[in-house]
């Protein structure tokens, strides 16, 4: 299986949700199904595919990387009202949002704004 | 998608969501050379032209309040008093600092352009013309509220660092506490001014909807006081509102105590949105106006009147966060709203809200702030609000009156006039009537009521069918709640000028039942005579 390294930042207490680390790195296959199961060992032979995008990534962290309070991350299949995505420090809106298809080496920023005024 | 409307017949009212970026250029709308950044209410802009427009809001929002009213703006800026900023460490006061930092009291030095050793901006730009806007050290406030929520760590060096990280800027640092509402030691440094000994262990009667004052006992720590007043209110959207009354109050004093003419607090857009719709849902539509901008005239003579500022007014939460990560500055977060239980609080049911509403509809948001912008009060205020310091509507306890359904327990207030429960007999208003009038016997005890603003009325008597989760401190009670200092000063000075006023107020707040032929001879005038 092919997979592609992502590096992975978090901003505005985020990191709170992900044991306080601020910068990861993962690997993620670069083919995944469409549903957007994380599983590993699943066949993705009797599975529609796709090439891996944002959306799989967020399903990867909630379902690998988050230690706590899913609802304070995801909301409706992404990322919750308030949480804001640079790719290449870039808005994740200029970019497609979740069908933004991720390349080896990307860099995704998530920046919470939900934490105080 | 929410609806009435037939979505058959009307594609619209389906109101799906819309993409925020239209795919057709991503070309940056000020510059037009570079390739776009970030979206900001459907519009691209680049990295280099993000930073000037959030710069350019900022200031916008700020300078026309700098210079003492009337004054020019011609002459440059010049405040009548020093600086205070409120922090709180989070998202948006964390880029409010930092753009006060680097606006007004950057150094020439850090401006200096890399390539050519020139300065970096015009004549005109405000380091040179607006040197030493303010008059003094600025100051950097922040209230530590860990003492309201157990659990939560206190957060006072992490804020202490990021406030001496702009060591050019040379703030002073002013740490509070929540508790300090209740410390006379805090109120002593602001000058409060001497308190009686009876002010000083001035309490108030939380389960009756009169808040009559009581004695309460003055030997309890500050913290124990602020958590038996807390945990004593009855919703936990009341204590959410508490702990923000309290933080602008600690804020407001300190400042003035600093001779301040201006506080500047880090409410984005976004923030503002949401404390309006839920200022308004909780009873305070009176200070709409207030919630924006305000300005707060001190107790003591020799203190300036406070303009507080919320420059990041015009500028949303995704334009603060992003201006913090692309300027490498940490958010003190917290991760409070899971573990208060205050989740459902109107406060915190309208944050959802309105962050659901800001991520679908950006330009929603900004039409909140704009639409309450235009709303005024039909009525004249009586005055200042006892506890939240801001114009009170006047006749809101007569008009409460009339619209308020009570308990049997308090019915004997509602008697009077043409508010009488219809299934009771002359005869049982009248023993309710009387009972009422007995129980007060002697002088009326003096209450809070009366010096109440509609929304603090509320927040203190309204009461959740659920109640709250929160137990009082071991040893205190709901009939003795201690009450913040400026309360208990400002008691003791309104009841030594206010003496004759009283009788008129306890009229109206308690009601008295009139005779048929008094009631008779107080319309006389208006009767037209028989013929």
């Amino acid at each position: 299986m092919n997979t592609i390294s992502i590096k992975i930042e978090f901003g505005g207490g985020l990191e709170l949700l992900f044991e306080n680390k601020r910068s990861y790195r993962v690997d993620i296959p670069s083919v995944v199904p469409t549903d957007n199961t994380t599983d590993a060992e699943a066949n993705l032979a009797d599975k529609e595919t796709k090439d891996v995008d944002v959306d799989y990534l967020i399903h990867h962290m909630k379902d690998h990387m988050l230690k706590e309070r899913v609802e304070l991350f995801m909301e409706k299949n992404t990322v919750r009202p308030g949480i804001l995505v640079l790719i290449n420090d870039t808005d994740w809106e200029l970019e497609g949002e979740g069908e933004y298809q991720l390349k080896n080496g990307d860099e995704v920023v998530f920046i919470s704004t939900l934490h105080g005024g | 998608m929410s609806s009435c409307e037939n979505p058959n017949t009307d594609k619209d009212v389906l109101m799906t969501r819309r993409q925020k970026f239209d795919g057709k250029t991503k070309l940056c709308v000020k510059c037009k050379e570079n390739t776009g950044n970030i979206v900001i209410r459907y519009a691209v802009y680049c990295k280099s032209c993000f930073f000037p427009l959030v710069q350019g809001r900022f200031r916008k929002s700020l300078e026309p309040t700098i210079n003492a009213p009337n004054g020019s703006r011609r002459k440059g800026l010049k405040a009548s008093g020093s600086l205070v900023v409120g922090i709180s460490g989070g998202t948006s006061s964390v880029a409010m600092l930092d753009l006060v930092a680097k606006t007004y009291f950057a150094s020439l030095e850090d401006n200096k352009n890399e390539a050519n050793g020139k300065l970096k901006g015009g004549k005109e730009h405000p380091r040179l013309v607006d040197k030493g806007v303010w008059k003094g050290k600025p100051t950097v406030c922040y209230v530590e509220v860990c003492g309201a929520f157990p659990g939560e760590k206190d957060r006072t060096e992490e804020v202490r660092h990021l406030v001496e990280s702009y060591s050019y800027a040379n703030f002073d640092f002013v740490p509070l506490r929540l508790e300090d509402s209740f410390d006379q030691k805090w109120w002593d440094t602001v000058g409060g001014g001497d308190l009686s000994t009876a002010a000083r262990s001035l309490g108030f009667d939380m389960t009756d909807e009169e808040l009559r004052l009581t004695t309460s006992s003055s030997d309890i720590s500050p913290l124990t006081a602020m958590q038996t007043y807390l945990s004593s209110l009855p919703t936990p959207t009341a204590f959410h509102s508490a702990v923000q009354i309290f933080i602008r109050l600690l804020l407001l004093h300190t400042a003035a105590s600093q001779r301040a003419s201006h506080l500047l607090l880090g409410t984005s857009l976004t923030a503002l949105s949401v404390n309006l719709i839920s200022g308004i849902a909780q009873g305070a539509g009176f200070s709409v106006a207030e919630e924006a901008q305000e300005v707060w005239h001190p107790a003591s003579d020799d203190a300036l009147p406070i303009r507080i500022v919320r420059p990041m007014r015009d500028i949303g939460m995704k334009e603060c966060a992003v201006w913090d990560w692309w300027c490498n500055l940490r958010v003190l977060a917290h991760s409070r709203p899971s573990q208060s239980g205050g989740k459902n609080a109107i406060s915190a049911l309208t944050k959802d809200f309105i962050f659901g509403l800001e991520s679908d509809y950006p330009a929603t948001v900004s039409t909140i702030a704009r639409t309450c912008a235009k709303l005024t009060p039909k009525e004249g205020s009586d005055g200042i609000c006892i506890f939240c310091r801001r114009p009170a509507q006047s006749g809101v306890q007569e008009w409460k009156a009339r619209i308020s359904i009570r308990s049997y327990q308090e019915a004997s207030l509602a008697v009077s006039g043409n508010t009488r429960p219809p299934h009771l007999t002359e005869e049982e208003i009248t023993n309710l009537t009387k009972t009422s009038l007995d129980s007060g016997s002697g002088p009326p005890v003096p209450s809070l009521t009366s010096q109440l603003c509609y929304a603090c009325h509320t927040l203190l008597t309204s009461r959740s069918s659920r109640g709250t989760a929160a137990s009082l401190p071991s040893g205190q009670s709901l009939n003795n709640v201690p009450l913040p200092f400026w309360i208990r000063s400002s008691i003791e000075t309104r009841s030594f000028h206010k003496h004759a006023k009283h009788d008129f107020d306890a009229d109206i707040t308690h009601g008295v039942k009139l005779s048929r032929s008094e009631m008779k001879d107080q319309i006389a005038e208006f009767l037209l005579p028989e013929e």
